[in-house]
């Protein structure tokens, strides 16, 4: 069977390079038939990966351990749903994964975009091909998931801090998002290509881009709290260089969401898109070398490993074919229309970008200045959160003030007087949301009482929002409140499908501060019978208890939790103790208080031989709206994706595919 | 054995991606017409029809947002004449342009 | 402009030297520690402090260690960890709670 495997990847490898050629070929002398012929021909290379991908599948479900990668990453014990899974779990599976995503999102592009014109698709196809071929070269030549050895008894086992549901879910969500960044830099290649810089290449990958966007969000806060309930130090993030390497896209293509919309209203900033679109994709590409190149472990475990220069050696390939072709370009991507006034929606969202890309390049900066440092020194630094913080302080606060700002502002130009008309109310919620804030407590941390006033003034921006349009709504229609609410909304999807988001944003401004600002921990040993006092809780040590689980010895502690003299709840933090794979986890327990938004954070950092134990106790406000942000984000980008049946029609008129109605 | 029907297998897709990548030209050769490749009079008339969908859709959010109140009287009423000009002469620019092109598609 | 504000922060605020028990001497500042651990660990890291000798991940040079706070599931002896603290008379003395373990697997390294 891993010679099916094998088989399979070769014949996508070669499926791709004949995309590339053909296409290219076709493209640049104008044959359909050719074009089509390459386009068939992604299509194809998506069912190779799929045949591949479906090899390793049942090679890990029976556990077949004549396959080195099997035996690498699952055990005969490992419970079914981590066997499946571990399709993921390691260098080549995840890179097979990659693949598959990449052709797949390919087809799915060139098939169902046809509004995009086929001269367009004709050069987008070579541009994934190019990308594809990379991919397959590496699992062919480089990486491949289908070695085999002399099958051993038993498997390794799945690192244990892998089992769990969220890193289950966490890698093909990131994918979807990483991948997905793929096809609107292709577009855009495409129409640099095809000279057609109109504004088709941006209609056309408008969906597909807050699509990616919104999965690889999503991805990173299921990886957050992965971080926050299985590593478990209390934290959720740790400006990490592997989550730094989502983070980053992510930002580039949060400016590039907003930026397009100038350029859909003014034409304006068609160059800078272009930029932002090839620094989105260069950063996915850049993460995903990041975290598997091993180049962050040291800059000789890069150069030893195989897969690491490749990578580099790809994206500067990228990112200079890209700019060349950009440069050549120049002449046609000429916008007539200029920046009227610096007190305008094109301006905040030119500050709105300038800062997003601002933080995404001091997070790159923090990330490759150790590498450089030691390359260039041979002596490396580390480069810590204080840093990070200062930074997502100095841009974040600012971009969390603008969200607030920009909605209201109007187009072209707004004078100063409407301003402070619609600025108002806002304004003065904010100021006494942060008069009470102060009152309550709040003000032992600055940034952490900003962020709050910055989030009130912005939440009251929002709700006047969509009170002011369903009011309108009602006066044009004479709708009931809820049925005006509903038809403002689907009749302008995109714009509160964003104020959607932008509450989201707001919801996690407050729990990534309150969480960070306002936090308290305390930690004490404890023998059986003592307590510990923290904020206004009373925990106090009860039991141990050992027992014998699937594939581990797990200990767990009993705590009796007291406030205000009840007993609220009971919590069982502990260690888990992994015999096969020889490993140690904190299994730490949460309790969340749903009326605050709190968590109260219970870790186990030592078990004595006299039977004390070190607890450690970690208050964290409002870190559950956190988790609530990500479902409300979730809410907001599909509303923004659903799609309009009347704006279909309009752009299908204007694209010549259905005759203009007179 | 094993290796045998793996090997058949692997043939087989490689078969099918042939087929399935010549298919166009399997099919009836006079579909072996020249992508169209957008003339200047045609990349023109794009230009402009994006041109006016703007100046619409521009003048369209002006008035909302003037009914939601986020633009004053003053300011839409300022606003407003010159959005109705740039619609109007994109409209203009439009039609005399598809005359343009229908004049020279009659002429052959 | 911008840049020229970035460069200076960064390395006006940013990184801690990142040492090996070889480059130790004559740092006397606070620095991060990378090292292999060895065999014995004793001591009690919530009690008077946890003490074990790191050696050079690829190399034979070691030193002492002496750490307090919370230790990172995976450490053992066998591992390699990043910690920050001080070399002082001879002795890393770590700053609490600033142990990082790297992690086997290419994926995300776990932490205190």
């Amino acid at each position: 069977m891993p010679e099916l495997g094998r088989a399979a990847l070769v014949v996508c490898f070669g499926l791709a390079l004949y995309a590339v050629g053909a296409g290219f070929w076709g493209a640049h002398t104008r044959r359909r038939r050719l074009a089509l012929s390459a386009q068939n021909a992604l299509v194809a290379a998506f069912l190779s990966a799929a045949v591949a991908a479906g090899v390793l599948l049942v090679a890990l479900i029976t556990s077949d351990f004549s396959f080195t990668y099997v035996s690498a990453f699952t055990s005969r014990e490992l419970p079914l749903t981590y066997k499946i899974t571990a399709l993921w779990g390691g260098q080549e599976g995840s890179l097979l994964l990659w693949l598959l995503v990449l052709t797949g999102y390919g087809a799915a592009a060139v098939l169902l975009d046809r509004k995009a014109g086929r001269e367009l698709i004709a050069w987008v196809v070579p541009v994934l091909g190019v990308v594809a071929a990379f991919f397959s070269m590496l699992v062919v030549f480089v990486a491949s998931p289908f070695a085999t050895h002399a099958a051993p008894a038993d498997g390794l086992g799945l690192n244990t801090s892998l089992q769990s549901p969220y890193m289950q879910a966490h890698p093909p969500l990131l994918y979807l998002g990483y991948v997905g960044l793929t096809v609107p830099f292709a577009f855009a290649m495409g129409a640099l290509l095809s000279g057609r810089t109109d504004e088709r290449w941006i209609v056309a990958t408008r969906r597909w881009t807050l699509a990616a966007w919104m999965f690889l969000g999503i991805g990173q806060l299921l990886g957050a709290k992965w971080a926050y309930e299985e590593v478990g130090w209390g934290g959720y993030y740790a400006w990490d260089p592997v989550e730094n390497a989502a983070l980053m896209p992510w930002l580039a293509a949060t400016a590039f969401l907003h930026s397009v919309m100038v350029q859909e209203k003014k034409g304006m900033l068609k160059v800078w898109n272009m930029l932002l679109v090839i620094l989105a994709f260069s950063l996915s590409l850049f993460g995903t070398f990041l975290t598997r190149s091993g180049v962050l472990s040291s800059i000789h475990s890069f150069t030893e490993g195989s897969i690491g220069p490749w990578f580099l050696g790809f994206i500067c390939f990228v990112v200079a074919g890209s700019l060349a072709l950009l440069f050549r370009r120049l002449p046609l991507l000429r916008s007539k229309t200029k920046l009227e006034s610096l007190v305008s929606r094109e301006a905040t969202f030119l500050y709105n970008n300038l800062l997003l890309v601002a933080l995404c390049l001091t997070i790159l900066w923090g990330v490759t200045f150790p590498i450089l440092s030691e390359a260039v020194r041979g002596e490396s630094v580390t480069v810590g959160r204080p840093y990070y913080d200062f930074f997502l302080r100095s841009f974040g606060l600012p971009l969390l003030l603008l969200m607030g700002i920009g909605p209201l502002v109007a187009w072209r130009r707004a004078s100063l007087r409407s301003l402070g008309r619609t600025f108002l109310w806002p304004f003065a919620f904010g100021l006494v949301a942060g008069g009470g804030l102060v009152a309550a407590g709040a003000g032992s941390s600055l940034p952490g009482l900003i962020a709050y006033t910055f989030a009130a003034f912005v939440t009251a921006t929002i709700v006047l929002e969509f009170a002011r349009g369903t009011a309108a709504r009602r006066a044009l229609a004479g709708e009931p409140v809820p049925r005006a609410f509903a038809s403002l909304v689907a009749r302008n999807r995109r714009r509160y499908g964003g104020y959607v988001v932008h509450a989201a944003i707001v919801l996690l401004a407050i729990g990534v501060a309150g969480s960070s600002a306002y936090d308290t921990s305390h930690t004490a040993r404890l023998a059986k019978g003592q307590s510990l006092k923290v904020r206004d809780y009373t925990l106090v040590y009860r039991d141990l208890r050992r027992t014998r689980a699937q594939n581990a010895v797990e200990t767990r502690a009993t705590i009796d939790v007291y406030r205000g003299g009840d007993r609220i709840a009971v919590m069982h933090p502990g260690k888990n103790n992994y015999p096969v794979e020889q490993q140690i986890s904190n299994e730490v327990a949460i309790r969340s208080d749903w009326l605050t938004g709190e968590d109260l954070f219970l870790i186990t950092e030592q078990v004595n031989p006299n039977g004390t134990i070190d607890f450690k106790a970690i208050i964290n406000p409002l870190v559950n709206l956190i988790w609530l942000a990500g479902v409300v984000f979730l809410l907001g980008s599909v509303v923004t994706l659903w799609p309009d049946a009347r704006e279909e029609r309009r752009l299908a008129v204007r694209y010549g595919r259905l005759a203009p109605e007179t | 054995m094993l290796t045998t029907a793996a090997l058949v297998l692997g043939g087989l897709l490689a078969v099918a991606a042939v087929w399935f990548v010549a298919r166009p030209f399997l099919r009836s050769p006079a579909s072996e017409e020249p992508l169209v490749e957008p003339g200047r009079a045609e990349r023109e008339r794009l230009a402009l029809e994006e041109e006016r969908d703007r100046a619409l859709a521009a003048l369209k959010e002006l008035e909302f947002d003037h009914r939601t109140g986020k633009v004053s009287d003053d300011d839409y009423r300022s606003l407003v004449g010159e959005l109705r000009r740039a619609a109007a002469d994109a409209l203009r620019a439009l039609d005399r342009g598809r005359g343009q092109i229908d004049v020279r598609s009659r002429e052959g | 402009m911008l840049a020229v504000f970035l460069l200076y922060s960064s390395i006006a605020g940013g990184g801690t030297p990142s040492l090996r028990p070889s480059s130790l001497a004559g740092h006397t500042g606070k620095v991060s520690l990378t090292g292999y651990v060895l065999k014995p660990v004793t001591g009690d890291a919530h009690g008077a402090g946890l003490h074990f000798r790191l050696r050079d991940v690829k190399g034979t040079a070691t030193v002492p260690v002496v750490y307090t706070g919370s230790v990172p599931d995976l450490f053992r002896p066998g591992r390699d960890i990043v910690v920050e603290g001080r070399f002082q008379n001879g002795v890393f003395v770590a700053v609490p709670g600033t142990m990082v373990t790297k992690c086997p697997s290419k994926y995300t390294p776990k932490k205190t």
